[in-house]
């Protein structure tokens, strides 16, 4: 009965600034197994899976490879130990031919010279091994996704890994094309090869999974054989019991105001399809869902910073026209998903990182008015509470939550219609949390339509009033009325029906 | 922290000006009786106001990350096009107005050419304007026929760059003013903030509204503008046209930019900071000079003063973001730590 | 593999267009004399920009390769007018300064992290302003370096009316085509121009393979140095200026793009030709030299403008493909 164990982590531990994010995490994984990973977002799981490729060193715990003691403390001594990772954004050379790639970094060299035809048969031979379907002559780049992917597994499976870690693996996947994801993933355990499967997507484990592994808040909450389980209990054990009924559920209701914004038959080619919602005045919509259901692409196509294909977006009973600056001018503001690249100037300081959208406020003919700049930049800092309160310095040198603040508050000094926020507290503190629900909240009550994409259910439930589910590009559910908890919320996002639970 | 990083700053502050007084002060010990002479001063001015025009505006595409190489070759097209129009129009004021005219209009033209494709097609914004030098440089010739213009007259031309105000040649009243509006610009308006957000990040100025590609277009303008009137100066300073009239300025208006502090990669860096920088090096050209060294080994040493101003600033920011060592595997680790953090 | 082909195809093409412009125009074209004076005057860019082709295809770029060939040409000139070393030596010797000088411009990007083209930039100031300083005579005059040596002035006469450069050139290319297309330092220089990121997590020290690509052009601007010093007869302070200019545009000619990881000497060697005949029909015109600059210059900002949207027309073809793919599997169920 008692498998072979290929890797047992015990009681890992880390620390980023004095924040505990893997408190005591215990991981097991046994020959020939798919080992499905499992847990909300923050709940550990990249965290520990750095940790176990070498991108992190640990602050405490035991790391067993194939029975003895071992140390990661880079991605080579992880691939020596025959540790393969399956990026999400692909790690291939898209100029590179497939043999190329998975050859890359130990080619066979004679006289100096690469030892092609080696190669190739050693590649061919890879393929034909496991039943991949693949041209080993193709360039990467001409390649489609899944295809690129299957090199990638190739690529790690030439290192000779026993374990492969694949991290979403069908978050850019057809149906069709995870289907034979699906197969390959079957071959491989038939083959004796351990992979421990990362997902959200619980449709799929339950498919592949022997054992399940669920952590939250950093630690690991159940080991589990796939059998001894339904979805909806994997849901409240990611969810955590207690909490799920004490706190973290909300009242929800629809609210009376007159409806600000409209959306009719969205649609963007590959993104997202005939998505349909109401905003109503003073009301905060929610928007859950898994990553990658479309909910950012949303976003950004209201704000006018993508265009869309079809489908109409109604402001104010006009059509809104999809130009940022335009959409500007009209009273929307967004807070964006990547708060580094997309929020905020690093360099500049919190003061004039606030003036970029206030133009029309602080300069007259093109000239800047100085004090105005100043008074928005203290009043901005004073009403925000941002910290350290110096409208000087550079946003760039502020702590996660201040940095929101400041992106908050190119915004809160406008005439705003409509906000729309893009996960607002990812990689920040709670006490910074609340505050800036507390920003958002006092916005709603001053008649802004606020529209909220979240990804943290806690946040969902407690700030929006009513909640609309996203799934692969399409409204799944929406909740108008009445109590809500995360577990509803999480079904919807995987796609089980109410009636299973 | 922030009061170190204030103390950071005050140092910063300080350092300039001090180095700029030890740079006169070894100077001085070295040929006191020329160096510290008004008439010298007046000199070094003179030869920096050409490329101190220049730095005002070739400061705007590298506050965005970009660069302009083809300011000299267009100094000396826009040179070539007053002087020739001068001619045309028999030495009349109209020609000398007209002629300014066509030259800064080539000028902001160019500018304007450098920035549609550099906006446009994603290409790097060195190697266009290094193509550009090279058709433009090639223009100039064929105007000039590859010969040497004079142009004594009027005397509304010849003053721009050989005329004295109050006993200050004309040149440097130029260079001032043109300080001046540039700093207003980058500093107290609209376009300046902007310059600073989209250099700094351009994806969170476009969604905050800002119109990249146009703030850009509009930087490689002012550019050429700036190059265009050093050109005219020039013309009128040495009161001829050639087409090497301003060949390799712009490599010292670089250095200028570069040892004033302004980031290559966009977003940091100030006006006050590239002109300092211009008087450092004129300075350090004219003692050169004066110690009698030959102007061959200049090149030497302007390639040597850009190799430590670039490195120190590629440098400092590598450390800081704490890439410094290991190899490269462990590197990329830390690198992927760094950009999640 | 059709992208690259299709690019191939455009460098093809435009040399083809080239040829047959000045062929049925000047019937001095197609004479044995002039086709052995265009491989001739092809051969010094060609040599340089075998090792420019290495260092476009990492992403970087070089414009210091001129003014190294400068320098080196300066250092022999000096040491064939005081010494007495014969020719080998000095040939020994010029691929050495030549090799050193490409190092250092690597140990400035890879140590110093100095940007490619600020770093070559600088170097090209210290290796013309060095080649000034070593034209100077005690006098103080600058002078021409008239070279005498007969073992290297043989350096420039031909076998069978074939120039010996022509044949170094052709033995260069096809070295360095094998180098990059057979050997584990071509493929880590694709690698690294085409995604540095991954190249490193593949294991690659992208930091050697930029010091080698660097080197390499060094020893490829020390041969053209000799041949060149052969060619000329003479060194002064300006020789090999503006050369960086014309082995860019004929790599990028030859569709090495910017980007990196695209590209190959083969193309390189299409361009150095284009490049060549294209000077050669301009002199042949009697147009004035200004043109060439002109024309030189235009070459570049078209081609590469013309690389920058035909590579991202391509990649927006295959993502519609992939797309298409994905709805014909019928998506979500």
């Amino acid at each position: 009965m008692e498998a072979e164990k290929l890797l047992v982590m015990q009681n890992i531990q880390k620390s980023f600034n004095d924040v505990q994010v893997l408190k005591s995490v215990d991981l097991d994984i046994n020959v020939g197994e798919v080992h499905a990973l499992m847990g909300e977002n923050g709940a550990g799981k990249s965290t520990l899976i750095k940790i176990l490729t070498g991108v992190y060193p640990k602050d405490g715990g035991k790391i067993i490879y194939l029975g003895k003691e071992r140390e990661i403390n880079s991605r080579k001594d992880a691939a020596n130990l025959g540790i393969g990772v399956i990026y999400q954004d692909f790690s291939l050379i898209p100029t590179l031919s497939v043999v190329q790639n998975i050859m890359l970094g130990k080619e066979k060299n004679k006289f100096g010279f690469l030892e092609s035809k080696k190669m190739e048969q050693h590649v061919i031979n890879l393929i034909k091994e496991y039943g991949f379907d693949i041209n080993p002559h193709a360039i990467v780049e001409t390649l489609s996704i899944a295809k690129r992917q299957t090199v990638e597994i190739l690529k790690a499976l030439c290192e000779e890994s026993s374990l492969i870690i694949m991290d979403e693996p069908t978050a850019s996947l057809s149906a069709k094309e995870s289907e034979s994801l699906f197969e390959i993933i079957n071959r491989l355990r038939d083959k004796g090869v351990s992979i421990l499967y990362i997902s959200h997507r619980l449709e799929e484990v339950f498919r592949l999974a022997d054992r399940l592994t669920v952590l939250r808040d950093g630690r690991k909450e159940a080991v589990v054989e796939k059998g001894e389980i339904n979805p909806p209990d994997v849901i409240r054990l990611m969810i955590g019991k207690q909490l799920s009924e004490a706190t973290a559920s909300n009242a929800l209701k629809k609210s009376t105001n007159e409806v600000v914004l409209k959306l009719e038959n969205l649609c963007k080619k590959g993104l997202f399809n005939n998505v349909s919602f109401e905003v109503h005045k003073g009301e905060i919509l929610g928007i859950g869902g898994l990553v990658g259901a479309g909910r950012t692409e949303v976003l950004r196509c209201i704000y006018g910073a993508d265009p869309y294909d079809s489908g109409n977006i109604v402001f104010e009973g006009e059509p809104l026209p999809n130009v940022v600056n335009k959409t500007i001018q009209k009273g929307f503001g967004l807070i964006p998903e990547d708060r580094r690249n997309q929020g905020f100037v690093p360099l500049l300081s919190i003061e004039k990182n606030i003036v970029l959208t206030n133009f029309d406020k602080t300069s007259k003919n093109g000239v800047m008015n100085a004090k105005k700049e100043k008074k928005l930049g203290q009043e901005a800092v004073k009403d925000l509470d941002i910290r350290p309160n110096n409208p000087l310095i550079p946003v760039g040198n502020l702590s996660g939550g201040n940095q929101q603040k400041a992106v908050l508050g190119k915004w809160l000094c406008r005439d705003l219609k409509v906000l729309l926020i893009d996960e607002p507290t990812a990689g920040i503190d709670i006490g910074a949390k609340d505050e800036i629900y507390k920003i958002i909240e006092n916005l709603a009550k001053d008649g802004v339509a606020v529209i909220l994409v979240s990804s943290d259910l806690q946040e969902l439930l407690r700030v929006s009033t009513r909640i609309v589910v996203m799934r692969k590009g399409k409204v799944f559910k929406e909740f108008a009325s009445g109590r809500i908890t995360q577990e509803d919320i999480l079904m919807a996002a995987s796609g089980i029906q109410e009636k299973e639970a | 922290m922030v009061k170190r990083e204030n103390k950071k700053k005050l140092n910063a502050n300080f350092q300039k000006p001090l180095i700029l007084l030890i740079v006169i002060i070894i100077l001085t010990i070295l040929q006191p009786s020329v160096f510290l002479t008004i008439d010298n001063f007046k000199g070094i001015m003179l030869s920096i106001s050409i490329y101190g025009i220049m730095v005002c505006g070739t400061i705007f595409p590298i506050l965005l990350g970009g660069i302009d190489l083809s300011v000299g070759a267009t100094a000396a097209v826009s040179g070539a096009c007053v002087v020739l129009t001068i001619i045309r129009f028999n030495y009349s004021t109209t020609g000398v107005i007209l002629g300014i005219l066509v030259g800064l209009a080539v000028g902001v033209g160019t500018g304007v050419i450098h920035g549609m494709i550099v906006a446009n097609f994603k290409v790097p914004a060195f190697l266009i304007t290094l193509a550009t030098q090279n058709i433009i440089y090639g223009i100039a010739q064929l105007l000039t026929n590859n010969q040497v213009i004079s142009c004594m007259k009027p005397k509304l031309f010849t003053f721009l760059g050989g005329g004295r105000l109050l006993g200050v040649p004309f040149s440097i009243y130029i260079l001032i003013i043109i300080v001046i509006t540039s700093y207003f610009v980058l500093n107290h308006t609209r376009l300046g903030r902007n310059i600073y957000a989209v250099g700094g990040n351009s994806e969170a100025s476009d969604l905050s509204g800002i119109n990249s590609k146009k703030i850009q277009l509009i930087a490689y303008a002012i550019s050429g503008f700036t190059a265009a009137l050093a050109g005219i100066v020039l013309a009128s300073m040495n009161q001829q046209a050639i087409a090497k009239a301003a060949q390799g300025y712009e490599n010292d208006v670089l250095t200028a930019i570069v040892v004033g502090g302004t980031s290559l990669m966009g977003g940091e860096g100030s006006l006050l900071g590239a002109v300092w920088g211009a008087l450092l090096v004129g300075m350090i050209g004219n003692g050169l000079r004066l110690m009698g060294i030959p102007s061959t080994y200049h090149g030497v040493v302007k390639g040597i003063v850009i190799i430590i101003a670039v490195s120190a600033d590629a440098y400092t920011r590598y450390k800081n973001s704490g890439l410094s060592k290991g190899k490269s595997t462990k590197r990329f680790a830390r690198r992927a730590n760094v950009e999640n953090n | 593999m059709r992208q690259e082909k299709i690019r191939r195809l455009v460098s093809i093409a435009l040399l083809l267009v080239l040829v047959i412009v000045f062929g049925t125009t000047s019937e001095y074209f197609f004479t044995t004399t002039n086709i052995l004076t265009l491989l001739r005057e092809c051969s010094v860019v060609g040599i340089i920009s075998v090792g420019v082709s290495f260092i476009i295809i990492t992403a970087g770029i070089d414009l210091s390769t001129g003014a190294i060939v400068g320098f080196t040409a300066m250092i022999c000139a000096n040491l064939l007018y005081y010494t007495n070393m014969p020719a080998q030596m000095i040939i020994v010797i010029a691929l050495l300064i030549g090799t050193l000088a490409g190092y250092l411009n690597g140990i400035l990007v890879t140590k110093l992290r100095l940007p490619d083209f600020i770093a070559t930039l600088s170097t090209q100031f210290l290796f013309r302003g060095l080649a000034l300083i070593c034209a100077i005579r005690t006098s103080g005059v600058i002078t021409n370096k008239v070279i005498d040596n007969r073992g290297i002035l043989v350096m420039g006469g031909s076998i069978s009316g074939l120039y010996l450069v022509t044949i170094v050139f052709i033995i260069v290319a096809v070295l360095g085509q094998i180098i990059l297309k057979k050997t584990q330092l071509g493929v880590y220089t694709y690698a690294t121009g085409a995604n540095r990121k991954s190249a490193e997590l593949s294991g690659i020290d992208t930091d050697k393979v930029k010091r080698s690509v660097f080197t390499i052009t060094g020893f490829c601007c020390g041969i053209a140095a000799i041949f060149l010093m052969a060619k000329l007869g003479s060194v002064t302070p300006d020789t090999g200026t503006g050369l960086e200019f014309e082995v860019i545009a004929a790599v990028v000619v030859g569709g090495c793009a910017f980007s990196g990881g695209r590209g190959d000497i083969f193309g390189s060697v299409i361009g150095a030709l284009f490049m060549a005949i294209l000077s050669n029909g301009i002199l042949k015109y009697n147009l004035p030299t200004a043109t060439q600059l002109i024309v030189k210059g235009s070459v570049i900002v078209i081609m590469v403008v013309f690389d920058s949207l035909y590579n991202g027309y391509m990649e927006k073809k295959i993502r519609e493909k992939s797309k298409e793919l994905e709805e014909l599997s019928g998506g979500e169920a």
